[in-house]
C-alpha cells in the first residue's frame, strides 16, 4: 500500500500545490540546521578574517577604492544611455518597459543530491523572493529560484542537467537552448545546423525569449564546437561565465514592470 | 508483547543521521557522501524488527526527500524494499560476521539506490551516476562502528 503512495506520489502528485507547499516550507528549517552546524566553521572563518593584518586590510581598502572609482566612471553614462533607450523604446511604442531590481543574497547550502547542482539562498519570500526568478553571480547569470521559504529559498543552477534556458549569441544574435550537462563547467547546446555561424569564443547572454530570464545578461562562453562527418547537427560546449561552484554572493533579480515615459 | 520502551532513541538517532546529508561538501564530491540514514534505518531494522520496519523506511526516504527537495517519495520506495529484504532475514544476517553483514549492508543499499535510480529515469529527473556506487562502498566501512555506537546506545536507554 505504502509502494502505491510512492508510486503515485511520484507520477501523479509530483506537482500539486500541497506537495509544491510541504517542500517550501521545509526549507527553512533545513536552511536553519545547516546553518547550526555550520557554526564553528564560520567562527574559525571569522576568527582568521579578524587576525588579518592592518596592512592588508588597508591595502584591500585602496583596491576596493580604486575599483569602485572605475565602476563609478563607467556608469556615469548609464543613466543617459537608459533614458536614451527609453524613449527609443517609447518612439517603438512598446508602451511597458522592464526594469530589474536587484537583491544581494548569499549561498549558505549545497543539496545532498550528487545528481542536481541546488543551492539554498539566504534570502526568501518575506524579502521579496518568488518562484522563477533569476540569480545572477558576480560574472554572469547563475540561475534561477525554484522554491521559496520565508526566509530561504532554493535555487537550481544553469548547469544542472534538468535546466535549459533560451540563449543568443552576442556577435550573431543567433537564438539557442543552452542545457545544463550536470558538470558544474560546462552548458551544452544541441540541434544548431552544422552550418550554423558559432564560433569558439563567442559570448551567450540570455535572449529574454520565454520571458523568465530578463535579456542580455552573460550566461557562457563557447569553448568547443563539434561537427562530426554527416552530422546535420553541431554540438556546442560553453563555460558559464560565473564559477558556479566558487561564488558565494549572488544578485536575485526582481522584475518591476514600469511605464517607459517615466524617465529618471 | 512487551511495550515499546524508548522508541524516541530510535528517532533520534535517525534524526542525527540525517543532519549529515547537511554536512557542506564540494559540488564535484558530494557522491562520497557516506549514506548514513540508510544504516541507521538498517541497524534499527535488524536489532527491532517489530519496531522499525517498512513504514519507518517510508518516513525516512519521505523525510531525506524533502531534505534534498526531490519530488517526495523517490528515496521512499528503495528503502522500504531493501527494509522489507532486511525484515524477511532479519534472523540469519544477525548471525553474520563482520564482513558478511556489511556485504549485506552494501547489498541492500546498492539495491536501493538502484530502484532509485530507476525512478529517477522513470518520471525523468536527473539520476545519478554509476560513482554513487563508489560512495556506497566507503559508507558501508562505518557500518561496523556504526553498529556498535547505536548498540551501545539502545542498550544505555534499554531501547525495546
Amino acid at each position: 500500500m505504502l509502494a502505491v503512495v510512492c508510486l503515485s506520489g511520484l507520477f501523479f502528485f509530483r506537482e500539486h500545490p500541497r506537495v509544491i507547499a510541504a517542500q517550501a516550507s521545509v526549507v527553512d528549517t533545513v536552511a536553519f540546521t545547516s546553518d547550526l552546524i555550520l557554526t564553528p566553521v564560520d567562527a574559525w572563518h571569522r576568527m582568521v578574517a579578524g587576525l588579518k593584518s592592518r596592512r592588508e586590510l588597508q591595502e584591500e581598502v585602496l583596491r576596493l577604492q580604486q575599483e569602485n572609482r572605475v565602476l563609478k566612471g563607467q556608469s556615469q553614462r548609464l543613466a543617459s544611455l537608459l533614458s536614451e533607450n527609453a524613449r527609443y523604446k517609447a518612439l517603438l511604442k512598446s508602451a511597458r518597459e522592464i526594469e530589474d531590481d536587484l537583491i544581494a543574497a548569499q549561498i549558505t547550502a549545497l543539496s545532498p543530491d550528487p545528481a542536481r547542482h541546488i543551492v539554498t539562498i539566504d534570502k526568501g519570500a518575506a524579502d521579496g523572493v518568488t518562484e522563477g526568478q533569476p540569480v545572477l553571480g558576480e560574472e554572469g547569470l547563475v540561475g534561477q529560484v525554484i522554491l521559496a521559504g520565508d526566509y530561504n529559498s532554493r535555487a537550481v543552477l544553469i548547469t544542472d542537467s534538468a535546466h535549459a534556458l533560451p540563449v543568443q549569441v552576442n556577435r550573431s544574435g543567433l537564438r539557442a537552448i543552452a542545457e545544463g550537462s550536470g558538470s558544474v563547467d560546462r552548458l551544452v547546446i544541441r540541434h544548431l545546423p552544422a552550418t550554423t555561424d558559432i564560433r569558439v569564443g563567442d559570448l551567450l547572454v540570455t535572449s529574454g525569449l520565454g520571458g523568465r530570464f530578463p535579456h542580455g545578461y552573460p550566461v557562457a562562453r563557447v569553448t568547443a564546437v563539434d561537427i562530426s562527418e554527416g552530422d546535420a547537427f553541431a554540438l556546442v560546449s560553453a563555460a558559464p561565465s560565473s564559477l558556479l561552484d566558487r561564488g558565494r554572493y549572488v544578485l536575485i533579480v526582481q522584475r518591476v514592470l514600469t511605464d517607459s515615459m517615466s524617465i529618471r | 508483547m512487551q511495550r515499546a520502551r524508548g522508541l524516541w532513541v530510535i528517532y533520534v538517532s535517525l534524526a542525527i543521521a540525517m543532519t549529515t546529508m547537511l554536512l557542506p561538501l564540494q559540488l564535484e564530491w558530494r557522491f562520497l557522501r557516506p549514506d548514513i540514514v540508510a544504516l541507521t534505518l538498517f541497524y534499527w531494522a535488524l536489532a527491532l524488527p517489530h519496531r522499525v520496519g517498512v513504514a519507518t523506511a517510508f518516513t525516512v526516504g519521505l523525510a531525506q526527500d524533502l531534505i534534498e527537495g526531490a519530488p517526495l517519495g523517490l528515496s521512499s520506495l528503495g528503502l522500504m524494499i531493501a527494509t522489507l529484504l532486511l525484515l524477511l532475514n532479519y534472523q540469519r544476517i544477525r548471525q553474520f560476521d563482520a564482513l558478511q553483514q556489511s556485504l549485506m549492508m552494501l547489498f541492500l543499499m546498492m539495491l536501493s539506490s538502484a530502484i532509485e535510480m530507476w525512478l529517477r529515469s522513470a518520471i525523468n529527473f536527473p539520476v545519478q551516476s554509476w560513482s554513487v556506487m563508489l560512495g556506497l562502498v566507503l559508507s558501508v566501512a562505518l557500518w561496523v562502528p556504526l553498529r556498535h555506537l547505536l548498540r551501545s546506545v539502545r542498550r544505555y536507554y534499554e531501547v525495546y
